[in-house]
């Protein structure tokens, strides 16, 4: 005979069992640096609460090349994670992400923004063209980008999404066109992740928003530490002054700059300046870099990410389209005949374009080099700021450096003043500082502390690697809706129903209303079934009321003999040949139902041979004794030293703990209250297991 | 208790006129929509103008007349000053067919109802929203959320979702769930067992065909007639599927080298491309992922010529060609004039790609057989000229004394009242009135002024015959003269005007700039024709919505618990009202204009704590993207929250519950898949040799009534036991 129900989900119940277990411990939150711990450049900031985990940013490290430049992505195990969520297209916040996609375990979900995800493929394509020179082993090919676009998926400022009870939403970040900075919501904990921001509002970018929603945790870039910004107005009279005194003196300008990003609004100054100072107009203006023509469209597209003032432009004339700037494909294509400003990449002067001109120049003292932004540790350009005697050149020989160094920064980073004003804003209760130079870290979470101290927030710098945790314990909440709560239950009542988790919020309703308030809907399986019976209905009868207490004729007369065992059965006699035999699905049914056919075909078996036979009256006593022995049986194989003290009492002794447990009505008087929990727990286990199941369920 | 939520049309139920709906949830008053029709008949705002100052916020779901066009008149005339919701591609796009309507009504009448002025002022107020954005309201409506998500049908079209204590109210008209080649479908299936879905039945007895087929029929029937020399015309919309129209015959010129000219007429129809082109993140997939591999911008466009004026379209070579001029509706605009003129060659085609509105040209084109001819009347803008002009000037003069007179009486009886009453103070209007009299009076010495002088000695009641004199007294207190403030501040007026001009950020083209800065006078002239319409009429379904079939079933999906059908013709919205009644869930309403009906959920519910204790002896099971456990717990109580407590005692126990849901078709794949011989007969499945499963009241009924019923039968064999073990493991058991 099959076994009844076997229960479908057993396998998975003691997986899932598995699954649900870290749940108890998810109150832990881990924040884990993979990279910007301490330093500039690979961003990537590993980020996991109850089971689920967020990575931000997946950056190199512009310094290095090779697997060192990657971010410590051997630390976490990429099949775990949920989402990663990049925050803008520069290279130390999403150049390894093409690796990480092609080359890991990986396996999650990527969102970035519409600008920074169409940029991003040109800017990585220019860069796997770049490195092709300098390094060797190389991290993926054009081909890995492209592969990568496929999976990259685009979230929208503001735009809410969810990813596995993951929410997550962005804002302006201000930093470069397309720049996001990211608000994590896990079961009602908030993470903000600034990635690289600026309070600025400048000639075509936003200033970053604060959110309406303070966070729990801000893991806030430290890029400038307690430095501050001049304001814009005299960085940019510094800059055109120095380009234009240079040039007046015939000298040549050479700009360093990243490709994308604040290039642009160096050249959205240039080009105003020129168109106000026509004495300038026979000196050419380049931009070096194949990468501005085609980012052009891009920026021409994505107004909707800039500010008013350009969306205002817009509407006359793109004002993007420069009329004194001019593209420069190569340095073969360069007349180097008087003075120019050109602008060039990459920023640091490691190799490529900027560093040939460099190599160049340098030794002209009329000659002057502008850095207008952030430089990275362990790059030339940060070498020349300290103006050195000498520079070592492209081709191994020395030269000296006479040419004039300037340092004036354009980079959208926060500076001190308005990361100050920003965490004030936001008070949120912990602040973990990432992406900035370790002294400079140091001294803005000095700074910090001194600011927060009377505010109990919690300043941390990690290192790389280094896991900060945090624990919340966020109450988890239920609605009870629907039948259920017809009406609102008082202190003291019992509550039973389903309890539907979806995401992290909970809901508690009655099995009727499970289609009304999920997609999940409930069956009756009704089964009927027929058995070949040639015999008396009378002796079914019988043998069916020596077994089970209650086998009823149905109220209503029926047209053939009928039989309803425990309000659950019924047994009809459809003819003289068989018997049918109804009832709806569900483990006690399915239980009944067995033993009533076993009864049938052992009467048919045994045929006439069946007589009453006398019943032996097994006494209420004689059973209750039966019962105190298996209890006290069993209670001494869990508990060892279990004594009978009087009628229906225990004594169970555990490890110097006494407790005294009342057979009859379970009571357990104990001093200690895991003992007490226990030794009841176990009793009612027992209790249930001894006792016959009770036929009348709910 | 539920939140209370309340629904009124104000306009377009069991018709398809524009829509507008009051939604009131817990007392705060949304406009869902605020639309006019093609012929803006101000009887149609007769309800909206009865609630329009209570309305606390206005939602709007996509960029045209019928969502959107009464805003303006609205804002102006009706005291609408709610703010109001959009998303950016709706109040771009939106603003412009605004312009594109006022600038064609403006060209063929003296339309007053609205100004561009006030189209910018309306438009000033838009907060724009981007897709699924949670924006939290404030102070009413503290608790509410309100998100923007995809329609698809018109670009930045919306489906709103309305959130308040975690019940879903969502508003999702003209949707398509269809993807096309500039949007991206609907997401409203993914909304489920929201408490309120309301939405229209405007295609519930349409059924639409393949894209693919539909888009060959309409190329060939454009090539047809250009080959056979006529012209095409496509009236359009101005921003909204007209971009749609473009995509495809660009595509399909590019794709087979065709010379044709394509033109695209409207009043705005270069800044609506500017503009559409900075649109790409609201856009489809593929536009998307067509510009971030190769930034080939889609609307990047090489066969279409935008044209704004109809002197430059006169320009156009004498060649066949394809026009998309708006409107839709034939009535003005650009695609009226074409109309006129072409509809008299039997070579030419004019082909509708929407059902016109009711009672415009173009729906009484559109009916099968089409009429041998129509009545039309052909206006239009003319500077006045000779006798016609001196007889203006002179009106307007007079209507100036006019105006100058009745300016003076106003104040002679004003002057009159407040002198006949002096035991009153004068008040400061009175200093105001004054003063303005002294300066203009001075200043001019007109006609209307003369008349002053006499009207003041002719004896009257009231007042002794003398020159009208008056004191300017001033009134003093301990700190001097009483001034009034209202004297010294600024008129707000007056900025927000500069301000307003200086945001006027649309490239206004020089046709319209010509019709907006042009003071000459001129007046409209009307001939009224009759046109022998011999062109060939077309019309097919390109409205981008989803069409009856799957409506009823995304109804079906998304089930609501309560369901408001409006905006469709009455067999239409009856038609869909006894469907859902019948499949989806008894809760359907469809009502009438001004009818409030009450969609409040007669949901229950409480909030409890789930105690730590209590949920480490919870094993969830995974289903789908739910978990699900079976908890018996004792309430208690822990500062004012109701906690949920394990129970003392051992819980007793319930009925066991079995959760799936069985799809006879899929378990007959499994069945077969593990060796069974199995068919359906007679609507039940016939397993192996005896036993038969069925489903006995069927289970679509997903809002309906209770569970689905399973029946399995057969004689008492191994096979019956197998069975249902397979028919056991479709189920997970609670």
């Amino acid at each position: 005979m099959a076994s009844a129900m076997t229960a479908p989900g057993s396998v998975l119940k003691r997986k899932d069992s598995m699954a649900s277990a870290p749940v108890r411990e998810g109150d832990q939150l881990i924040v884990t640096p993979l990279g910007a711990g301490n330093e500039v450049g690979r961003s990537c900031v590993y980020m996991s609460y109850r089971g689920k985990t967020v990575l931000f940013d997946c950056g190199i490290h512009p310094a290095y090349s090779g697997m060192a430049a990657l971010p410590y992505f051997d630390e976490i195990d990429p099949s775990t994670i949920d989402v990663l969520l990049v925050t803008h297209f520069h290279l130390d916040h999403a150049a390894s992400l093409p690796y990480f996609l092609e080359k890991t375990t990986f396996k999650g979900r990527v969102f970035m923004t519409h600008a920074t995800k169409a940029i991003y493929k040109l800017l990585l394509s220019d860069y796997v063209k770049v490195s092709k020179v300098s390094v060797e082993d190389m991290l993926y090919d054009e081909q890995d980008i492209l592969r990568s676009m496929d999976k990259i998926e685009v979230i929208d400022f503001h735009q809410t999404l969810e990813v596995n009870g993951i929410r997550f939403w962005c804002y302006t970040a201000g930093h470069v066109l397309g720049a996001a900075m990211f608000m994590v919501d896990i079961a009602g904990v908030r993470i903000l992740y600034t990635g690289d921001y600026s309070r600025e509002e400048d000639r075509h970018l936003r200033a970053a928003e604060i959110p309406q929603f303070s966070p729990d945790i801000c893991i806030i870039e430290s890029t400038y530490g307690v430095q501050l910004h001049q304001p814009r107005v005299i960085r940019e009279k510094r800059f055109t002054d120095v380009i234009h005194s240079t040039i007046s003196q015939g000298g040549r300008v050479l700009i360093p700059a990243f490709a994308l990003g604040r290039a642009q609004e160096l050249l959205l100054i240039l080009d105003e300046y020129w168109s106000n100072h026509p004495e300038l107009h026979n000196i050419p203006i380049y931009y070096a870099s194949p990468l501005a023509k085609r980012c052009m469209a891009v920026y021409q597209t994505y107004i909707n990410a800039m500010n008013e003032r350009i969306r205002n432009q817009f509407a006359n004339s793109n004002p993007f389209d420069f009329k004194y700037i001019s593209p420069l494909k190569s340095i073969e294509n360069f007349d180097d005949i008087g003075p120019s400003v050109v602008m060039a990449s990459p920023s640091g002067l490691q190799s490529g374009l900027s560093r040939q001109l460099f190599d160049k120049w340098c030794s002209d003292k009329k000659n002057a080099c502008v850095i207008p932004g952030y430089v990275v540790e362990g790059t030339l350009a940060k070498t020349i700021i300290n103006e050195p005697k000498e520079v070592t050149l492209m081709n191994g020989l020395t030269a000296p450096l006479n040419m004039q160094v300037y340092y004036i920064s354009f980079s959208a980073h926060a500076d001190f003043a308005q990361t100050s004003a920003f965490l004030n804003e936001l008070m949120p209760p912990n602040i973990i500082l990432v992406h900035g130079e370790a002294n400079e870290m140091g001294r803005l979470k000095q700074k910090l502390i001194t600011q927060f101290s009377d505010k109990n927030t919690k300043i941390l710098s990690p290192k790389n690697c280094q896991s900060v945790e945090m624990y919340f314990t966020s109450e988890k909440m239920a609605k009870t809706i629907g039948r259920l709560a017809d009406k609102t239950p008082e202190v003291g009542e019992t509550v039973s129903g389903l309890l539907v988790k979806k995401g992290f919020t909970y809901q508690i309703m009655a099995p009727d209303d499970l289609h009304v308030f999920s997609q999940l809907s409930t069956a009756n399986i009704t089964q009927r079934i027929s058995i070949p019976y040639s015999g008396a209905f009378s002796v079914i009868k019988h043998r069916l009321k020596q077994i089970y207490e209650s086998v009823e004729a149905p109220i209503e007369e029926p047209d053939v003999p009928t039989l309803i065992v425990h309000d659950r059965v019924t047994i009809r006699q459809e003819s003289e040949n068989y018997l049918t035999m109804r009832w709806s699905s569900d483990p006690i049914g399915d239980m009944v139902s067995d033993s009533v056919v076993a009864v049938i075909l052992n009467i048919s078996r045994e045929g006439p041979k069946v007589t009453a036979v006398a019943e032996v009256e097994k006494t209420q006593e004689e059973t209750a004794k039966m019962a105190h022995k298996v209890v006290y049986s069993l209670l001494v194989s869990l508990f060892g030293d279990v004594k009978v003290v009087e009628e229906g009492k225990l004594i169970v002794t555990v490890d110097g703990n006494v407790a005294r447990l009342d057979e009859k009505n379970g009571e357990v008087e104990c001093d200690n209250d895991s003992l007490k929990e226990r030794v009841k727990t176990a009793f009612h286990r027992i209790q249930s297991a001894v006792r016959p199941i009770p036929l009348s369920a709910a | 208790m539920g939140t209370s939520v309340q629904m009124t049309p104000l306009c377009g139920v069991y018709s398809e006129n524009p829509l507008c709906y009051l939604l009131s949830i817990d007392g705060f008053n949304f406009l869902m929509d605020c639309g006019w029709n093609d012929l803006f008949d101000p009887n149609l705002l007769q309800p909206l103008s009865r609630v329009s100052s209570k309305v606390d916020a206005v939602l709007l779901s996509h960029p045209d007349i019928l969502h959107l066009g009464a805003l303006p008149y609205a804002m102006k005339h009706l005291g609408l000053t709610a703010p109001v919701y959009a998303t950016e591609p709706v109040y771009r796009l939106g603003l412009l067919t605004m312009y594109d309507h006022y600038l064609s009504r403006r060209e063929c009448s003296d339309f007053d109802l609205f100004s561009l002025d006030d189209i910018d002022a309306v438009f000033q107020n838009v907060t724009r929203l981007t897709y699924s954005q949670n924006y939290h309201l404030t102070d009413k409506g503290e608790g509410i959320v309100i998100a923007p998500h995809v329609a698809g049908h018109l670009l930045g079209g919306t489906v709103w979702k309305i959130t308040k204590d975690g019940e879903d109210v969502i508003y999702a008209v003209d949707f398509n769930h269809r993807k096309e080649r500039h949007l991206n479908g609907t997401v409203l299936e993914s909304f489920v067992r929201p408490a309120v879905l309301i939405t229209d039945a405007f295609n519930a007895l349409n059924n639409q065909l393949y894209k693919r087929q539909r888009d060959q029929e309409f190329i060939d029937a454009i090539l047809k007639a250009l080959n056979a020399d006529g012209n095409v015309l496509l009236p359009v919309d101005t921003a909204g599927r007209a971009l749609e129209l473009i995509l495809i015959l660009e595509h399909y010129w590019s794709q087979q080298h065709l010379s044709f000219p394509i033109y695209f007429l409207t009043n705005v129809a270069t800044s609506t491309i500017d503009y559409v082109k900075s649109f790409l993140e609201w856009m489809s997939d593929s536009i998307a992922k067509s510009f971030e591999h190769t930034r080939d911008n889609a609307f990047l466009l090489r066969h279409v010529n935008l044209i704004i004026n109809r002197d430059e379209f006169e320009k156009t070579a004498e060649i066949p060609k394809v026009v998309l001029a708006s409107m839709d509706s034939l009535e003005v605009g650009f695609s009226h004039d074409i109309f006129v003129e072409w509809a008299t060659d039997a070579r030419n085609l004019v082909l509708f790609t929407q059902k016109g509105q009711f009672g415009t040209l173009a729906r009484m084109l559109q009916v099968d057989p089409p009429p041998k001819a129509v009545k039309v009347t052909l206006s239009k803008r003319v500077p006045l000229v000779g006798d016609e002009l001196i007889a203006y000037e002179e009106e307007q003069n007079r209507i100036k004394k006019e105006a100058a007179l009745k300016a003076s009486l106003s104040r002679e009886e004003e002057l009159k009242a407040s002198h006949g009453s002096d035991t009153n103070a004068p008040d400061p209007m009175e200093v105001d009135a004054s003063t303005s009299y002294v300066s203009s009076g001075s200043g001019l010495r007109s006609a209307g002024h003369l008349d002053v002088f006499i009207d003041g000695f002719t004896p009257s009641t009231s007042v002794f015959p003398m020159f009208p004199f008056f004191e300017t007294t001033a009134e003093w207190d301990d700190y001097g003269e009483v001034i009034n403030p209202d004297d010294y501040i600024i008129k707000e007026e007056d900025r927000d005007q500069a301000s307003m001009q200086g945001d006027l950020d649309i490239k206004i083209e020089e046709g319209s700039a010509r019709l907006l800065l042009d003071l000459t006078p001129s007046k409209v002239a009307s001939t009224e024709l009759t046109v022998q319409v011999k062109c060939g009429l077309t019309y097919m379904d390109f409205e981008g919505r989803s069409d009856g079939r799957s409506v009823k079933s995304i109804i079906a999906h998304v089930a609501p618990l309560k369901l408001v059908l409006v905006h469709g013709s009455a067999e239409a919205t009856e038609h869909l009202k006894q469907h859902c009644a019948k499949h989806v869930c008894p809760h359907v309403y469809a009502p009438q204009i001004e009818e409030t009906i009450d969609v409040t959920s007669d949901l229950c519910a409480y909030k409890v704590q789930l105690s730590e204790r209590l949920m480490s002896n919870v094993l969830l099971k995974k289903l789908g993207d739910y978990e699900i456990a079976w908890v018996d717990g004792e309430v208690g109580k822990t500062d004012d929250m109701l906690t949920l407590l394990p129970l003392p005692s051992a819980p007793l126990p319930h009925k066991s519950v079995l959760i799936g849901d069985l799809k006879l078709a899929d378990f007959k794949q499994f069945l077969a898949s593990q060796g069974v011989q199995v068919e359906f007969a007679a609507g039940a499945l016939r397993c192996g040799e005896h036993i038969t499963l069925r489903k006995i009241s069927d289970a679509s009924q997903k809002g309906g009534s209770g569970p689905q019923q399973i029946l399995i039968e057969g004689p008492l064999t191994e096979e019956y036991y197998k069975i249902r073990k397979y028919l056991y493991s479709q189920f997970y058991l609670l």
